[in-house]
């Protein structure tokens, strides 16, 4: 047998076995459609509720309390820009879909994290898993999710989460392994539970790493949620894909202005809240 | 080494022929040297295994600073850690007042360690992100304490080591010494009755580690808290020490009062350790007297009941002076009325001298 009629062998494997989960997988599938497509209407519903200026405001002044005075007033005059380019619908679905598919991938990257962090062998375990996740190109994430969830915004959610997991992992990992030695010991030897220990003194010291975690997701949240436009994901991506096949440069331009308002809106803010959040430093 | 005299209840730690050996095959290592007596090197090379401390017994007592001495690598850290079992020993027991620790349940053990063992380690491993009051109660906290009264304590104790106006910063802002100062007051709040010091003040410059020193012993027995201190510095063990443990590759070779070990060192080595110490305040009267008869043989005119006179306690230092101002040259030593000896010039030289190292037995070699 020659190599390529081994590759059409492992092709047509394939093909056969996606075919058999999602014919016998159905419920299953539609289940996990549903409660992703409720979870983002909720939170969108949640986003479009409140007029623009209103989040314009509300982001101006949490961007003030955590920032600086500068960066409430710009980010408040960037989103009203996003509005008064006609794009405020999508910015808020793009906007409900990161923060859905980043909640989730916290949900389920912080818990693994915490117990790679404690098990080593689970970490040496998932590594090689991770590594893969994070070089394939992501939008191959997007091909079996189409063929499991269909066209909607609850693929674009899956393809999401998949990348936006790594980050959490790895470095909520990473902070419950570098715990300092001396402070270990210092807990045995005030007599700690190891529940104490772990809320008391290994929660706080991994706080700084999981707050980048918690940032790395959000960013990589970002970008994937822009390429999930193909799949009908609703929101800026789609905006910018609709553009880009119409050849209308304009209007891909704003979409692109639109996102990275918002990418470099939430990345600040949440730097600045793990900054706050993990106390203060010298 | 003198035997314990004191009331079994008087000693609250008492450690009984310890072992700790480091490494995957340290059970089976253990093994080896009970039954074939195996060496240091053996153990190394047949189990590459380290040992950590061989054959440690110690006892402190209650009321007392016992201090273990030893330079880097003697296994001093090692063994002031498994009086708390942060180390679990390979053989020997450790009884803290009467208790074995090796048969606490978890939940005694964590008892025993929050309620009677206080530590405070060379690192401070103050918690940055807690203010030097959250600090000092962290103790308390974890034994499930409410926040007024665990406040209410940790200022009392932030007051002893003269903190009281800081309760409110960061340990950032603290100096070296005043962190250690918290890591004390931390100890003190759960109100042990034994506190481990660990290297507590290595890292401190001279001047501070003075003060510190001379603060901690008063309080200490102020307080009348027992304490096991380690440290590298001979001088240091000196001036906080009640009695002393000198280690070297994890044996402990001499344990005395720091004139015991001065005048009578095991071997060389603690004699060279010993040879720089100013005795002048170490020494006293009744170590370098001569006996009343040997006096009168060699100066049979010498009226000994008009001699200056002076107390078995005297040190060295007061003994010169004396002698400079007497116009005699021997001074009576006095204990109850009697005289019990006379302190002659001679005998003041040999005093500050000490023996000389040709005179004593080699530096042990049965671990080396």
């Amino acid at each position: 047998m020659d190599s390529s009629g081994f590759i059409d062998l492992f092709d047509e494997w394939t093909d056969s076995a996606l075919e058999w989960v999602s014919d016998n997988g159905e419920f299953l599938f539609d289940s996990i459609r549903q409660v992703l497509e409720g979870l983002y209407a909720g939170i969108l519903w949640l986003l479009e509720l409140p007029p623009f200026y209103l989040i314009a405001l509300i982001v101006a002044l949490v961007g003030w309390r955590l920032v600086n005075v500068w960066f409430a007033l710009l980010s408040g005059v960037a989103l009203a820009l996003c509005f008064s380019m006609g794009l405020w619908p999508e910015t808020m679905s793009t906007l409900a879909l990161v923060l859905t598919a980043t909640t989730l991938a916290l949900v389920i990257g912080i818990p693994i994290g915490i117990m790679a962090g404690f098990f080593p062998a689970l970490d040496r375990f998932m590594e090689p898993g991770l590594d893969l996740i994070q070089t394939l190109p992501p939008y191959i994430y997007l091909l079996p999710a189409i063929a499991l969830l269909g066209y909607g915004p609850a693929t674009a959610l899956i393809a999401t989460v998949i990348v936006a997991v790594p980050p959490a992992i790895r470095l909520t990992s990473l902070g419950i392994r570098m715990t300092p030695k001396e402070f270990i010991e210092l807990g045995e030897a005030l007599g700690m539970t190891p529940a104490k220990m772990f809320f008391k003194i290994r929660l706080p010291f991994a706080l700084p790493s999981i707050m980048a975690g918690i940032n790395q997701s959000l960013m990589m949240a970002f970008g994937m949620v822009v390429i999930a436009g193909i799949v009908g994901s609703g929101g800026l991506g789609e905006t910018i894909y609709g553009a880009i096949r119409t050849l209308d440069i304009a209007t891909s331009i704003n979409g692109a202005i639109a996102i990275v308002v918002l990418t470099m809106v939430l990345d600040r803010i949440t730097q600045s809240a793990a900054r706050l959040g993990t106390g203060r430093k010298s | 080494m003198k035997t314990v005299t004191a009331d079994i209840n008087d000693v609250l730690i008492d450690c009984q022929s310890l072992w700790k050996v480091f490494g995957d095959k340290s059970a089976a290592a253990m093994k080896s040297i009970k039954e074939r007596g195996l060496g240091k090197k053996e153990v190394l090379k047949e189990y590459n295994c380290v040992v950590g401390v061989s054959e440690a017994s110690l006892q402190v007592r209650r009321g007392e600073i016992f201090c273990i001495m030893g330079l880097s690598g003697s296994g001093k850290s090692t063994l002031i850690r498994l009086l708390n079992k942060l180390i679990t020993p390979s053989a020997g027991k450790v009884l803290v007042k009467g208790r074995d620790l090796a048969a606490l349940s978890p939940v005694d053990l964590r008892q025993m360690r929050a309620r009677n063992i206080g530590m405070v380690f060379q690192s401070v491993a103050l918690l940055p992100h807690r203010t030097v009051l959250e600090n000092a109660a962290f103790g308390l906290e974890v034994q499930g304490i409410t926040k007024p009264e665990r406040n209410k304590t940790a200022v009392a104790a932030l007051e002893k080591v003269g903190l009281a106006d800081w309760v409110n910063r960061y340990p950032g802002e603290l100096s070296g010494g005043m962190q250690q100062r918290v890591g004390l007051a931390r100890a003190l709040a759960s109100d042990p009755e034994i506190i481990l010091m660990d290297e507590p003040f290595s890292a401190l410059d001279p001047l501070i580690r003075r003060q510190l020193q001379d603060e901690f012993r008063q309080l200490t027995k102020a307080l009348g808290k027992s304490a096991v201190f380690i440290t590298h510095d001979l001088d240091e063990a000196i001036r906080i020490g009640d009695r002393i443990a000198i280690m070297k590759d994890g044996v402990i070779i001499q344990t005395g009062t720091a004139e015991e070990i001065i005048l009578n060192p095991a071997d060389a080595y603690v004699a060279e350790f010993v040879a720089g110490i100013s005795r002048l305040h170490l020494i006293k009267a009744h170590s370098v007297m001569r006996s009343v008869a040997e006096f009168q043989q060699s100066a049979p005119n010498s009226d000994i009941a008009s001699l200056a006179r002076t107390t078995p306690d005297a040190d060295i230092d007061e003994l010169i002076t004396l002698t400079m101002q007497s116009e005699r040259d021997a001074i009576a030593v006095v204990d109850n009325g009697q005289i019990v000896g006379v302190v002659t010039p001679r005998s003041l030289l040999m005093g500050v001298k000490g023996p000389s190292a040709h005179d004593l037995p080699a530096a042990s070699t049965n671990w080396s």
